[in-house]
């Protein structure tokens, strides 16, 4: 969910960009293969069909693509390809076509075309200080470990660089109040996987950058190439322009890349540069790779590997968390009610007003749950195994399914009905009412149409709406109907020209 | 003549449906139009003056183990 918060927030920004800056942005290829794997499948989809034909496509045409149910689909995704600039309409609005040098430039991309040094030119000379992948995977997470680490206040840790500070700041993340402290949103900014968080920070430093005069488009194409690098491969700087060679510093300070020492004419993407753009689900996550380089320390100190795993939840809502971290016990505190500390341990409750104040702030039910789903405890782990077990034997030898739902006399599903549950399901389903209780209303911002001459003028109407996906109400005997904001133009320009007839 | 009214779009259970009435009925102007029994149509700037009412009045029959303790 939170890897979905982090691509909106990257388009939203894209979106946000001035027509003539989409454009330069599509000169480089790398920046269009980027900007192609961050789309939806649908808008995929369209570019594809679209992107080996000289001709414009009639819209007519291309409304017989989809199905008339997935409407809302396409809607969407024509949407955010109109906000990128991506397809461009004619004069009459009836064709419509790919952005010239967007297509130009992909379709280098996918026939190996493009320029030699379109996704960064490796070094051909052999280093001396050959570094590997293992030793980037740490270097990585080592930098961005301290600055989560600095945000939550471990003592110990090396305060970051001023280039770091000033960036938490701008993003709200951290304020100053006779010294630094963390915000809401900072604790928010914790509880998401790396890649989000990463992201949330290189637009505010793309932010920072328009005011030191450097050129966004120059800095975005250099994070999307670093996006497309490959890992353990040293690159040259030579062949970066001045506004990327000067990124080179701020990026080492993130972990983003590794430069032996500020003059060293060649840099190593790290795992957290090269995942930045990829979003394919098979692939190893950022945080799953990060984890992992964790996971290696953690064998060598028992310490560490409690840092990893170390709740128990009870059904009485008790919490106990073996754990000595700041981090871990600053991200419970957010959740938890505290109640005694000891040497390796914390416990705690959670309670109504815990879990209300944690929502206040914006923290999700399902981030509590995957967190402590994620950090519970090995015996924990194998409580709910022997459970599971115990549940599929008893099913399979009465041959009935307690699982759920109506008995089933085939019994092949059993297994996959029950669920592993590692949390109480008592606390887990509190905690899911708690956050139900607390949005008991749900509202639309919109348009009410109502007082329509007959219910063929409804039925058109409201049908035409719901193909769309923005109609959220509907009553057919008092013939009115409810559609969002963002569909009322639409749904009132198709209403102009059917009702005009 | 078709009508579009501009409005914010509640979707809530009868219950709550009856609060907002009720606090519609203390400092009216709040509901257009009652639309059936889960589905209100309402002022658009008053929607937070909703939930906070609504907050209130929720609050009230909450027991709260922690006040116990405090108080021992």
């Amino acid at each position: 969910m939170s890897s979905n918060l982090f691509k909106t927030t990257v388009n939203e920004y894209l979106e946000s960009l001035p027509k003539t800056v989409q454009s330069k942005l599509y000169e480089a290829p790398a920046t269009c293969l980027s900007i192609y794997r961050l789309l939806s499948p649908m808008a995929k989809f369209y570019i594809m069909s679209m992107i080996f034909n000289e001709k414009p496509v009639n819209l007519r045409d291309l409304n017989k693509w989809c199905k008339p149910s997935s409407r809302k689909l396409e809607y969407e995704a024509l949407k955010r390809l109109k906000a990128l600039h991506l397809v461009e309409y004619d004069n009459k609005g009836s064709h419509i076509r790919l952005h010239s040098n967007f297509r130009k430039n992909f379709r280098d991309c996918l026939t190996g075309t493009q320029k030699p040094n379109a996704f960064g030119s490796i070094s051909l000379t052999n280093d001396k200080h050959k570094v590997d992948i293992k030793f980037l995977d740490k270097f990585a997470s080592q930098k961005w470990e301290n600055i989560l680490h600095f945000m939550v206040g471990t003592e110990s840790t090396t305060t970051p660089s001023k280039s770091v500070l000033s960036l938490l700041q701008l993003g709200g993340l951290m304020e100053n109040k006779n010294g630094l402290s963390i915000t809401n949103s900072g604790f928010q900014f914790l509880l998401q996987d790396v890649n989000a968080q990463i992201w949330t920070l290189l637009l505010q430093y793309l932010n920072l950058t328009q005011d030191l005069n450097m050129d966004p488009v120059d800095v975005l194409n250099f994070i999307f190439i670093l996006g497309s690098l490959e890992l353990g491969k040293s690159y040259s700087v030579s062949s970066l322009s001045e506004t990327q060679r000067s990124m080179l510093a701020d990026l080492r300070d993130y972990g983003l890349v590794y430069q032996r020492s500020d003059t060293s004419g060649r840099f190593y993407p790290t795992r957290l540069a090269t995942t930045l753009t990829s979003d394919s689900a098979g692939l190893k996550t950022p945080s799953m790779a990060v984890e992992q380089a964790l996971g290696e320390e953690a064998e060598e100190t028992a310490q560490e590997r409690n840092i990893q795993e170390s709740i128990i939840i009870e059904t009485n809502f008790k919490v106990y968390a073996y754990t000595n971290s700041p981090l871990e016990i600053a991200i419970l505190n957010l959740f938890v009610h505290l109640r005694t500390r000891f040497a390796n341990m914390v416990c705690g409750q959670i309670t109504r007003e815990s879990i209300r104040n944690a929502l206040y702030n914006g923290i999700t039910a399902d981030q509590i749950i995957k967190f402590l789903d994620s950090h519970a405890h090995p015996q924990m782990k194998l409580l709910a195994k022997e459970r599971l077990d115990k549940k599929i034997e008893f099913d399979t030898s009465n041959n009935i399914n307690t699982a759920g739902g109506a008995p089933q006399s085939k019994n092949e599903n059993v297994i996959s009905q029950h669920k592993l549950e590692i949390i109480p399901p008592n606390v887990l389903d509190q905690i899911k009412l708690w956050q139900l209780e607390l949005d008991r209303i749900q509202t639309f911002e919109g348009y009410l149409f109502k007082d329509l001459a007959n219910q063929q003028e409804y039925d058109i109407l409201s049908n035409y709406a719901s193909e769309l996906g923005v109609l959220i109400w509907s009553d057919k005997v008092k013939k009115k109907f409810f559609v969002t904001k963002d569909g009322m133009s639409q749904v009132a320009d198709f209403a102009n020209r059917k009702l005009k007839r | 003549m078709l009508v579009a009214s501009k409005g914010v779009l509640v979707q809530c259970d009868p219950s709550i449906k009856a609060l907002i009435i009720q606090i519609d009925s203390q400092s009216p102007g709040i509901i257009l139009e009652e639309l059936d029994d889960t589905h209100l149509l309402i002022q658009q700037d008053k929607v937070e003056i909703v939930k906070n009412e609504l907050n209130k009045l929720l609050s009230k029959n909450i027991y709260d183990p922690f006040e116990d303790d405090s108080r021992m």
